[in-house]
């Protein structure tokens, strides 16, 4: 038996070199991009309606790309609510990447926006792994989910620029203190910033836009 | 739910590497470092690498993973180095913290988030036992 070296390139260089690729893309075109993370159900979708609505009053275009396992539901509610949109589904891939957005922002009306909101797959996992290439990550929690939630997924929290704690009305009806999610987040994240967020009466929204610098 | 797409990548690196350069012997195993940031099952990856090498010269091939510490650079301080660990109980996981250990400022991370194969572990050209035994690996 003998060892032999094998300097093989990481795997995962390519989808950074992408992620670079689609950040520079949007940067030179003064498009600011957030990557819009959360699990099946916190509110992703309706989050980033009610940013679009608070952002179009500032006079600013807002595009979306509903990323999905199968369907066009979101993106149906993003042109309804008058977004530029693009649809893009997964087929059964349990995150987005960078490559599949590069393909996405290759065919989507760049001109027709300021700012971009990419939704990614419902999903605490795997989405930690994949950079898209845009200005800042917001990972959404619903306090349905449990007030656990960034104990049990902590990678991606420790990665992300913004949580949203969403439906904060709901917490006292679920017997959940959003102060621990915020709390658990901030000791691993001490740069990142936590905003208590819901989206249905809007509440929280323009300290959410603040967050993300919008 | 990556570990196939990711195992694959490696297989193909590995086979476009030996096509380069060919071992004699037979690969007995696989030395893969993973960076500690990866939200990636070890037990999964394992299993991908047996079913997807199947049929390929690494068949049978057994998958040693080193986990890979992060490491930040800070552009305020000028650290470089090891991150403090979120370890009080109460954390199910062994979290890396993701700021300045010296200053506290934002850090930029810089190991910790690659996977890549670093050596293999194979037979001498003429070796004939079929037990396989407990090959070596080499340093990281």
């Amino acid at each position: 038996m003998h060892d032999i070296r094998v300097p093989t390139e990481d795997v995962l260089k390519h989808q950074l070199e992408l992620a670079a690729r689609n950040y520079e893309q949007l940067r030179k075109r003064g498009i600011r991009a957030v990557n819009v993370m959360g699990a099946i159900g916190s509110g992703k979708t309706l989050l980033i309606l009610r940013m679009a609505e608070r952002l179009k009053e500032k006079g600013l275009r807002v595009g979306a790309i509903a990323g999905d396992v199968a369907g066009d539901d979101d993106y149906r509610k993003f042109i309804s609510a008058g977004l530029v949109a693009a649809n893009l589904s997964t087929g059964d891939d349990c995150h987005l990447d960078a490559h599949r957005v590069g393909h996405a922002l290759e065919t989507f009306p760049l001109a027709e926006a300021d700012v971009l909101f990419i939704e990614n797959v419902g999903n605490l996992v795997c989405p930690a792994d994949f950079p898209l290439g845009t200005e800042a990550d917001l990972v959404v929690i619903s306090v349905t989910e449990g007030d656990d939630m960034v104990r049990k997924h902590p990678k991606i929290f420790a990665q992300t620029d913004v949580l949203a704690v969403n439906k904060v009305d709901l917490a006292s009806f679920v017997g959940v203190d959003p102060g621990q999610l915020v709390a658990d987040y901030r000791r691993l994240n001490p740069h990142g910033r936590a905003v208590l967020t819901d989206a249905k009466s809007g509440r929280g929204v323009d300290d959410l836009l603040s967050s993300l610098g919008l | 739910m990556h570990e196939y797409s990711l195992s694959q990548a490696l297989l193909d690196g590995l086979t476009e590497h030996l096509q380069a350069h060919p071992v004699e012997g037979r690969v007995r195993a696989i030395h893969v470092r993973k960076g500690e940031l990866l939200v990636l099952s070890e037990e999964a990856l394992a299993e991908a690498w047996r079913i997807l090498t199947e049929g390929t010269a690494v068949a049978g091939s057994e998958l040693r993973i080193e986990k890979v510490p992060v490491k930040v650079r800070c552009p305020e301080c000028g650290y470089a180095g090891p991150v403090e660990y979120a370890t009080e109980e109460g954390w199910h996981f062994v979290v890396p913290i993701l700021a300045c250990p010296r200053c506290e400022g934002k850090a930029e991370v810089i190991a910790g988030r690659d996977l890549a194969i670093v050596g293999l572990a194979v037979d001498e050209p003429n070796h004939t036992s079929a037990d396989p035994g407990s090959p070596s690996l080499p340093a990281p």
